[in-house]
């Protein structure tokens, strides 16, 4: 079942919204919590189990880590200074053991079921190098659906109650809830437990405003995913699984097309999850700021799965900045270094790290740790030439902050995603170099005159969808990013603005999605990780 | 205060820190210049600071910053 199909829409999410509103207030949390558990066992039976065990061993460990806390608090009255310190670093020891407990047990799910065959294919890789005479038989291990996500909201829980930012839930079905939130079960946004818990057990009622914020959300996000993304991704794949046969003009095209596709299915996707849980008054955290008018690579990820983000720098880039080696070689380096050099090279560590995990968590692939490194290079190299920008821009007078360079920013911005995505597309490193070296050096215009793009199940009709569906998104995008959000003035804005918009796009879904005998389903990209 | 903000130009030069209020919120202090700033203001005040700490509301301004500062000395 996806979030695109029929029976996820007009059947699940209805039975569950129409229950929701039938049951007494405090109890609504119970229906989106039987819910939940119905569509984890609906999408996978062992889905479910490492659910539980994730749900589960995240709240024994969060309530151990808060009765510590508590007992501390207690005990420590009367003590003297060194005796409650003596007690503090004691305490904070044992809390720590907790915490590596939780994530132990949640990550080692994850890693045992996304990454053995990773390191079994590493070995066998070595193994063959040296002529060692021996390889291990790979595993058959099935990847549920949504693991990275749900494992990663568990975490950010455990360890924001070992750090005190709030209690332990004490009751296991709220934090199981919170865990298996299904609209965002599979695709994120990785939700903070302050934030989300709150919204989660307070039973909402009906409301009209959001009801029809839910409902645009929805058709918004399946506009982009039937209409653009669907269509965009024929070109795509069909491009890139046999990238030989095309010329630049073409793979460039393709190039661009993944990037659209990546785009529309992802935010897509997470604004038909967003509409669902906005229909029930909840509000999932953004994931997408308009991120192709970013002015930097480093831009680009503070809007782009903004949550993924800001979960490595509260969860990673931080905590390793702040730990005790990180800053030992802070103060090596400003001992033995320059200025300059000293200030950058602990956090460009703690970035490595950082680019590492985020490369590895969209995939066991050596393909996926080098995309990771791609964009830790380009912002480690920004980082290392910016005092030689600045003299540039200072000698030469011109404005860094004006129209013209901004947009050469943005434009110089797109080009590196681009070809991020491509290495994120491509079957394997080999290919993305072949394909990148294809689209300088096989300029023809025989692709173009004898319309070889026309030959593979699209034709003219899906370019000129693709085009204007790409156009509404942005001016969508420049309105929202001057602050005048056009979606949300369909819930809130007069009847005569409201209706001619949600009809338009409820036709244009029906009437211009890619779906029908002629196209096949297209499943979520970013439900595989 | 006046010691703070010569750290502070020293960190981010270019930026008028005695009047701006959002410099988390508007992306003046990423989290790498945030953690090349925690590394100086640990070593010059003498305190710890850790990733609880480490949230717009203490960074967005001099005045937050100084008294994070404060707090954690005391």
């Amino acid at each position: 079942m996806t979030y695109t199909s029929y029976l996820y829409f007009f059947g699940f999410a209805i039975i569950v919204y129409v229950m929701y509103l039938l049951f007494p207030i405090k109890h609504r949390w119970k229906v989106l919590l039987a819910g939940s558990c119905l569509f984890s066992i609906i999408l996978d039976g062992f889905l479910s189990l490492c659910l539980f065990v994730t749900a589960f061993s995240s709240y024994f460990c969060a309530l151990q880590l808060t009765k510590m806390q508590d007992d501390f608090n207690s005990a420590k009255k009367g003590l003297s200074k060194d005796e409650k310190k003596e007690l503090k670093n004691k305490v904070t020891k044992q809390k720590k053991t907790v915490v590596a407990a939780a994530v132990i047990i949640s990550l080692g799910i994850l890693i045992v079921l996304k990454y053995t065959n990773f390191f079994l294919g590493t070995i066998n890789g070595i193994s063959a190098f040296f002529r060692a005479g021996f390889e291990i038989p790979l595993v058959g291990f099935v990847l549920p659906l949504g693991i990275s996500y749900y494992t990663l909201q568990a975490i950010g829980y455990v360890v924001d109650t070992y750090r005190g930012k709030y209690r332990a839930e004490t009751n296991p079905a709220k934090l199981l809830l919170f865990v298996s939130f299904f609209p965002q079960m599979t695709e994120g946004p990785i939700g903070r437990y302050d934030k989300l818990m709150p919204q989660l057990e307070q039973g909402h009622r009906y409301n009209n405003e959001d009801f029809t914020a839910g409902i645009t959300l929805i058709f918004w996000g399946l506009f982009k995913k039937l209409v653009i993304s669907d269509r965009a991704s024929y070109i795509a794949t069909d491009v890139f699984s046999d990238y030989n046969k095309y010329g630049s003009f073409v793979i460039i095209l393709a190039m661009i097309c993944y990037t659209i596709q990546l785009y529309t299915d992802f935010s897509g996707c997470i604004d038909i999850m967003s509409g669902t849980a906005r229909i029930f008054g909840i509000r999932l955290e953004p994931n997408f700021r308009q991120p192709f008018f970013s002015k930097s690579v480093g831009e680009f990820w503070r809007r782009w799965h903004i949550t993924l983000g800001t979960w490595f720098k509260d969860y990673v880039f931080y905590p390793v900045s702040l730990s005790k080696p990180f800053m030992k070689l802070s103060k090596a380096s400003q001992n033995h270094m320059s200025k300059f050099m000293a200030s950058i090279v602990p956090s460009s560590c703690a970035l490595f790290v950082v680019w590492l995990g985020t490369g590895l968590w969209h995939g066991a692939d050596i393909k996926y740790v080098l995309y990771g490194l791609y964009y830790f290079l380009i912002m480690i190299l920004g980082t290392l030439f910016e005092p030689v920008f600045v003299k540039m821009f200072s000698k030469s007078k011109i404005d860094r902050r004006g129209r013209l360079m901004n947009s050469w920013a943005v434009l110089r911005t797109l080009l590196l995603v681009n070809m991020g995505m491509t290495m994120f597309k491509a079957n394997t490193i080999g290919d993305f170099g072949a394909i990148i070296w294809r689209s300088f050096t096989n300029f023809s215009m025989n692709d173009l005159m004898y319309g070889t793009l026309f030959e593979r199940g699209t034709d003219r009709h899906d370019f000129v969808v693709i085009a204007i569906g790409v156009i509404i998104m942005f001016i969508v995008a420049v309105l929202k990013e001057k602050g005048r959000d056009p979606l949300k003035s369909v819930s809130t804005g007069r009847i005569y603005i409201k209706w001619p918009v949600m009809i338009g796009l409820i036709l244009a879904v029906l009437v211009l999605g890619a779906f029908g005998p002629h196209y096949g389903v297209v499943d979520n990209i970013y439900a595989q990780f | 205060m006046e010691e703070l903000l010569e750290i502070l130009s020293e960190v981010k030069p270019g930026v008028d820190f005695e009047t701006e209020k959002e410099l988390v919120d508007s992306g003046i202090l990423d989290s790498m210049t945030i953690i090349q700033l925690v590394a100086r203001l640990t070593d010059e005040y003498d305190i710890e600071i850790t990733p609880m700490e480490l949230v717009p509301e203490n960074f967005n301004s001099a005045e937050a910053i100084y008294a994070m500062i404060q707090r954690l000395e005391d």
